[in-house]
């Protein structure tokens, strides 16, 4: 079995390289990005299995990253997780209209992500 | 051939061990389109690394070359390889023939490691009488070789200079960004763990309820406190006061044979009651204390939960995951410890306040129910029934626990009516009925200044309106009485009906109970009435049962006040 693909999105860099570093010690392959428009791209140019992106970021929010991507044949199933500081501001049918899995909000605890991921991962597979 | 195939996998070997493989794979990388082959030596001439994916003419003629072992180190590269780390510049040699090699001194974690070289075709090298020597030491064909030096771009001392001060300073750029890299992965791993600790203490934190059991909020504080540090096992001990005391308890994967726990939770508690600092042994064997528990057990870590001076309990973990248990780990315990023995003391407070209050609304309900020689335990079944009624109509357990205490006080004002009216067997004179039908209001204004309280007092107020508004004291009607004095007023009818009186004995439960259902809408609210069917005789008896045992109590403390 391949190593599964993550993109992280997030514009503050201790928090991409925090989750990169768990991520990436747990063996996963890490691809980041520091606004949402890279993570756009670069969701098209590398597919990754699973998206983690900040909510608040230049250029295009992580909600707009999502919806985007949903929009989009080509990405429509990369499932997302959001790490947010304000989770309330979200509704949850928006959440789910988006390919929104999960929230965890910051500051979190990278144990529990990488925990959120596996079961992601594992619940995308089946 | 082969024992060249055995230095090479010799020098990997020794290169993996020594030295970052990755910064000089990456510098082998920029040199090799140039035609020039990266190799470093140790101080004693060995080789530490190669680039192990040079041409055929370095791997066997070059590499060999330099390790080729000679004695008196004639071709003097030892003795060079001393002056180049000594004097850190660039240097260029022509020891060897048919090749020239650029040298600049090579440092990590500013550490000398040794020479690091560029080696290219010297502008000299042609299959003369050196080389064809070196070939029959080395095994090689003189042919062949010539064959592969012809594609090689040729140097010459400057050429190679130029290179190698290239190679410094590309160099010092590499190990530069690497160290960084190291420094932002270390920083990152130390922010991971920050993290880690923080969140922990949030969860922890936002687990100190009041409402809560302190032996819960200590069990999931160790489930994450294990996950955190990374133990095998973490336990609590609590011997604050009666009610938040429990056996030592051990959570985690792993187990201690019978009667551990509670040896360990004993000798903990000994120890940290004389110190009152962190207790962490990392080897067992060595610990005077601790070492019966080698064996099942390896390392330990315990912290108080200590108010002021006094050692409430403690948190322990047993056998970290990875390593020894550190100052970090201890510190954070010790936070964890000291959080939690804050909520623990405010726990015990309030239990201590909440458990004098209800013992004085006990005693004053009992006061009450002494005066009126027929309702022994009256306040205390309403009180019970009330709570049913409350939670059954669906209202959170903290909302139901007020209807408890309305139903306990809802007659309290009976304290402000003649006994010989309260305990007269005949039929009341219109005045005596009069001053009866006060103790709603005067239970009112007794409760009224108790701020605590004050959410109870519709129900004692209003227990004896009736819901087609011909009760009393203000005839309210249908949902203008409060719900609290419905329910109360349902509960006190009820259990009035179904108790003894010393002049006739109660009504049979069923009889009570379509007595209810017959003045559904009239006396009592048609919806509570439902939901007061629904209960069913069989909950309904389980209730005067539970009330039984209690109020044997009741009934010894009304006793001592009717003697006093």
């Amino acid at each position: 079995m391949t190593a599964k693909k993550i993109l992280v999105a997030d514009d503050e860099s201790h928090i991409l390289n925090v989750v990169s570093l768990k991520l990436k010690n747990a063996g996963y392959v890490v691809v980041t990005a520091r606004d949402g428009q890279e993570a756009l791209e670069l969701a098209h140019l590398e597919r990754p299995d699973l998206l983690i992106t900040d909510y608040h970021m230049p250029q295009l929010s992580g909600l707009e990253l999502c919806q985007k991507l949903k929009a989009d044949p080509a990405t429509a199933n990369i499932p997302a997780i959001m790490l947010t500081a304000r989770g309330y501001e979200l509704e949850a049918g928006d959440t789910e209209k988006s390919g929104i899995l999960c929230m965890i909000s910051k500051p979190f605890s990278p144990r529990q992500l990488l925990a959120t991921v596996t079961e992601v991962l594992q619940k995308t597979a089946a | 051939m082969s024992t060249t195939a055995i230095a090479i996998a010799k020098t990997s070997d020794l290169a993996g061990a020594s030295v970052a493989t990755a910064v000089l794979d990456n510098l082998a990388a920029r040199f090799r389109p140039a035609g020039v082959f990266l190799v470093l030596l140790k101080p004693d001439g060995t080789v530490a690394y190669a680039d192990p994916a040079a041409g055929m003419f370095f791997q066997r003629y070059v590499l060999p070359l330099l390790q080729y072992p000679e004695p008196n180190d004639p071709s003097g590269l030892r003795e060079r390889v001393r002056q180049v780390t000594a004097s850190s510049s660039v240097a260029v040699w022509n020891a060897l023939p048919g090749i020239v090699l650029g040298a600049v001194p090579y440092a990590e974690k500013r550490q000398l490691v040794g020479v690091l070289m560029l080696a290219g075709k010297s502008s000299g090298f042609k299959l003369g009488e050196d080389i064809v020597r070196v070939c029959s030491k080395l095994g090689l064909d003189g042919i062949w070789l010539n064959q592969q030096a012809e594609e090689l771009p040729t140097y010459g001392d400057e050429a190679i200079q130029r290179h190698a001060r290239l190679l410094l300073s590309v160099m010092r750029d590499q190990l530069r960004l690497s160290s960084l890299e190291g420094e932002l992965e270390s920083i990152s791993g130390q922010l991971a763990d920050t993290y880690e600790e923080l969140s922990l203490i949030y969860q922890i934190s936002g687990g100190m309820r009041i409402n809560r059991r302190a032996t819960d909020f200590f069990k999931q504080a160790c489930l994450d406190v294990m996950e955190v540090i990374g133990v095998r096992g973490m336990g609590v001990v609590l011997q604050a006061d009666n009610i938040h005391r429990q056996e030592p308890v051990l959570y985690g994967q792993m187990s201690l044979p019978p009667g551990h726990v509670k040896k360990l939770g004993d000798e903990l508690m000994r120890q940290l009651r004389q110190r009152k600092s962190a207790i962490v042994v990392n080897d067992l064997t060595k610990d005077k204390h601790f070492s019966w528990m080698v064996g099942s057990s390896h390392q330990l870590l315990a912290v108080p939960l200590q108010r002021q001076d006094q050692v409430l309990g403690c948190l322990f973990g047993i056998d970290k995951l990875a390593g020894d248990f550190n100052s970090v780990d201890s510190k954070l315990l010790s936070s964890i410890a000291n959080e939690s023995a804050i909520y623990l003391e405010n726990a015990m407070l309030y239990d201590d306040v909440h458990g004098l209050m209800m013992g004085l609304l006990h005693s004053l309900t009992a006061a009450v129910d002494a005066k009126d020689a027929y309702t022994c335990g009256h306040s205390e079944r309403v009180a019970m029934l009330g709570r049913t009624l409350a939670r059954e109509s669906g209202m959170p357990e903290a909302a139901a626990e007020r209807y408890y205490m309305a139903g306990l006080l809802h007659d309290v004002g009976k304290i402000g009516v003649p006994e010989a009216t309260l305990n007269k067997t005949g039929r009341l004179t219109p005045e005596e009925f009069d001053q009866l039908k006060k103790h709603p209001q005067i239970g009112a204004r007794i409760l009224r200044d108790i701020r605590q309280i004050e959410d109870i007092i519709p129900g004692v107020l209003h227990h004896h309106e009736r819901y087609d508004g011909k009760g009393y004291p203000y005839g309210l009607a249908g949902e203008n009485i409060p719900i609290m004095g419905r329910i109360i007023c349902l509960a006190d009818c009820f259990d009035a009906m179904t108790s003894n009186r010393t002049y006739r004995k109660g009504m049979p439960l069923e009889v009570a109970i379509s007595e209810i259902r017959r003045c559904s809408g009239t006396q009592f609210d048609p919806g509570l009435s439902e939901i007061f069917l629904k209960i069913g005789r069989d909950r309904l008896n389980e209730m005067l049962r539970e009330h039984t045992e209690k109020s044997k109590k009741l009934a010894d403390l009304q006793e001592q006040i009717r003697a006093a």
